[in-house]
């Protein structure tokens, strides 16, 4: 006999819910039939702001669209006006720029792992990984004056120069996040209990992975070698040595393993890159903001966040202001229609756990 | 170099007559056509030329030429080159196929598309509301809609701000110094 079907709103009010959104399920008994993501509970407008402000206006703007990774947006934005009015980067920045970008990213890792965690009932994590992106954050405080949004990467480089010591300080946080992977390997991706939670749990067919949209660790949870940073590198990635990890499956299970080995690679990139750091200016200034007009002209630019590529597709008419700014974030496809598709036959209690493991954010959804 | 870029928009060209196409810099190239070579197009790439990651859908208003334009950009993971191909359609009659059927992800971008510019889209059943609620009248991405009327018509000032005082004024009157206003010898475009 067929089980009755129910429909169960998960969220937007969820303390598994990965922010402000909401799942409509429809289940029959604990297994999931249809899911439909409904997002809408935090639109504000960023795009339609853009289109009013100037070109310097919209950085304070756009890293509001993630907060657990803010700093790809500023990249993004900054590296399509340089691309749009061909301006050059100083060597330096290009160096600062990846240095900030791999810290935001072992920021968002330490806030993933507290999640996934969380997510299956193991409360310890957050507890120790939200404690140790403290250190990261008091670095971004000194460097830039805000924990959480930088509005540091701006276009023609950096708003200021490493403060005196700040690498060192840098090294010395690398060093301690290091020296914690054994106690996170332990307590969550040796776990007996994630193992069994996590392997077979949210799987995307590896033949339909790029069809559907699917980037970063997800991509290379299917055994899909793809980033951007060496595909397209920008910066400086190319004069770096690190490796892009993969793995097997497509489950929760093989995207948590990529990332697990990404937080090695950021660490080390951070390290490389402030060894090979070249003196020298830190900023192309632009002129007079206030007047300064962006020639006619398009660019997509990508950035590889830690969950994936971030798109800005951003148009300039040659006026003060931004024509149109279009962000991709890799949640608006995670997020809805491959969330979609995978919670098909999830169970229930997986759906949180799942949404995690995805990486949705409903701030780049809606922006 | 811009080899397999060149050699890429002849392909293009030899297949679409009409398409203009450009090799913008190193691993990208633009291909504008009429709308309804938009749909083959999208399917000979994805299908022929192996561009299957659909990376961004977009919309820019041309409020000056009565138009729309639509924006597909693919990349192809192989030979890592990116399409910009762009079409446009008039503003008084938005109407496209949905493109669901190459990429299931189509369908949230021309949701979004729909209620933030009023474009309808052929084929895509869940077109309705999606990230505004209750909205009425014109779709708030449009160019000629009106930002300040809506938030006048539509929230209230607090009170005490209803006059909309320059904030040197309370500076100057709280701490005694004058505030220069650096902005006032520029016009930023309305």
């Amino acid at each position: 006999m067929r089980e009755k079907e129910t429909t169960l709103y998960l969220g937007p009010q969820h303390p598994g819910i990965t922010g402000n959104m909401m799942v409509k399920l429809k289940v029959a008994g604990d297994t999931i039939v249809k899911a439909e993501t409904h997002i809408g509970y935090l639109h504000r407008a960023f795009e339609k702001l853009m289109e009013q402000r100037t070109w310097t206006q919209s950085f304070p703007i756009v890293c509001r669209i993630c907060v657990p990774e803010p700093d790809p947006n500023e990249e993004n934005l900054a590296r399509a006006i340089e691309e749009i009015e061909g301006r050059e980067v100083p060597e330096r920045a290009k160096y600062i720029r990846v240095i900030v970008l791999e810290l935001a990213r072992l920021a968002s890792y330490q806030l993933w792992m507290g999640g996934q965690s969380g997510s299956m009932g193991l409360y310890t994590m957050p507890q120790w990984t939200v404690g140790d992106r403290d250190y990261i954050l008091d670095l971004f405080e000194e460097l830039t004056g805000g924990r959480v949004y930088h509005m540091y990467i701006w276009a023609g480089g950096v708003r200021r120069d490493l403060p005196e010591g700040f690498a060192d300080k840098v090294l010395k946080v690398m060093d301690y996040l290091e020296s914690r992977l054994p106690d996170y390997d332990r307590l969550l991706f040796e776990n007996a209990l994630f193992h069994k939670r996590a392997k077979g749990v949210g799987v995307i067919p590896k033949e339909k992975a790029i069809e559907w949209g699917v980037v970063g660790a997800p991509l290379r949870g299917c055994g899909i070698k793809h980033d951007v940073r060496i595909d397209e590198p920008y910066e400086v990635y190319d004069k770096l040595d690190f490796v892009v990890p993969t793995h097997e499956g497509g489950d929760v299970w093989s995207r948590a393993m990529v990332r697990r080995q990404e937080i090695e690679q950021s660490i080390s990139i951070i390290r490389q890159a402030i060894e090979k750091m070249p003196g020298g200016d830190y900023y192309n200034k632009i002129p007079n903001p206030l007047t300064w007009r962006v020639p006619k002209g398009e660019a997509y630019v990508k950035t590889e966040s830690a969950r994936g590529e971030f798109g800005y597709y951003v148009v300039s008419d040659g006026s003060e202001k931004p024509r149109r700014v279009h962000v991709r974030g890799p949640a608006y496809v995670h997020g809805i229609s491959l969330l979609e598709e995978v919670l098909k036959g999830a169970n229930i209690a997986d759906v949180s756990f799942i949404m995690n493991s995805l990486g949705t954010c409903p701030p780049e959804m809606e922006r | 170099m811009l080899e397999k870029e060149n050699k890429l928009a002849e392909q293009i060209k030899k297949t679409f007559h009409s398409a203009e196409v450009k090799v913008m810099r190193e691993k990208r190239i633009s291909v504008q056509l009429r709308s309804n070579l938009i749909p083959p197009f999208l399917s000979y790439a994805k299908e022929l030329l192996d561009f299957k990651h659909l990376a961004h859908m977009s919309c820019v208003d041309w409020l000056e030429d009565n138009e729309f334009e639509l924006v597909f950009i693919l990349w192809n993971y192989d030979e890592q080159i990116q399409i910009i191909s762009k079409t446009r359609i008039p503003r008084d009659k938005a109407e496209f196929v949905s493109l669901k059927k190459f990429w299931i992800q189509a369908e949230t971008y021309e949701r979004e598309i729909h209620e933030m510019y009023g474009v309808d889209f052929e084929g895509n059943n869940r077109l309705g509301e999606f990230i505004l609620e209750d909205w009425e009248g014109m779709p708030p991405m449009r160019r000629d809609f009106d930002t300040r009327k809506y938030s006048r018509e539509t929230y209230f000032q607090r009170p005490g701000r209803e006059d909309a005082k320059d904030v040197r004024e309370t500076i100057t009157k709280h701490s005694g110094e004058e505030v220069p206003d650096f902005a006032k010898n520029y016009t930023i475009r309305q």
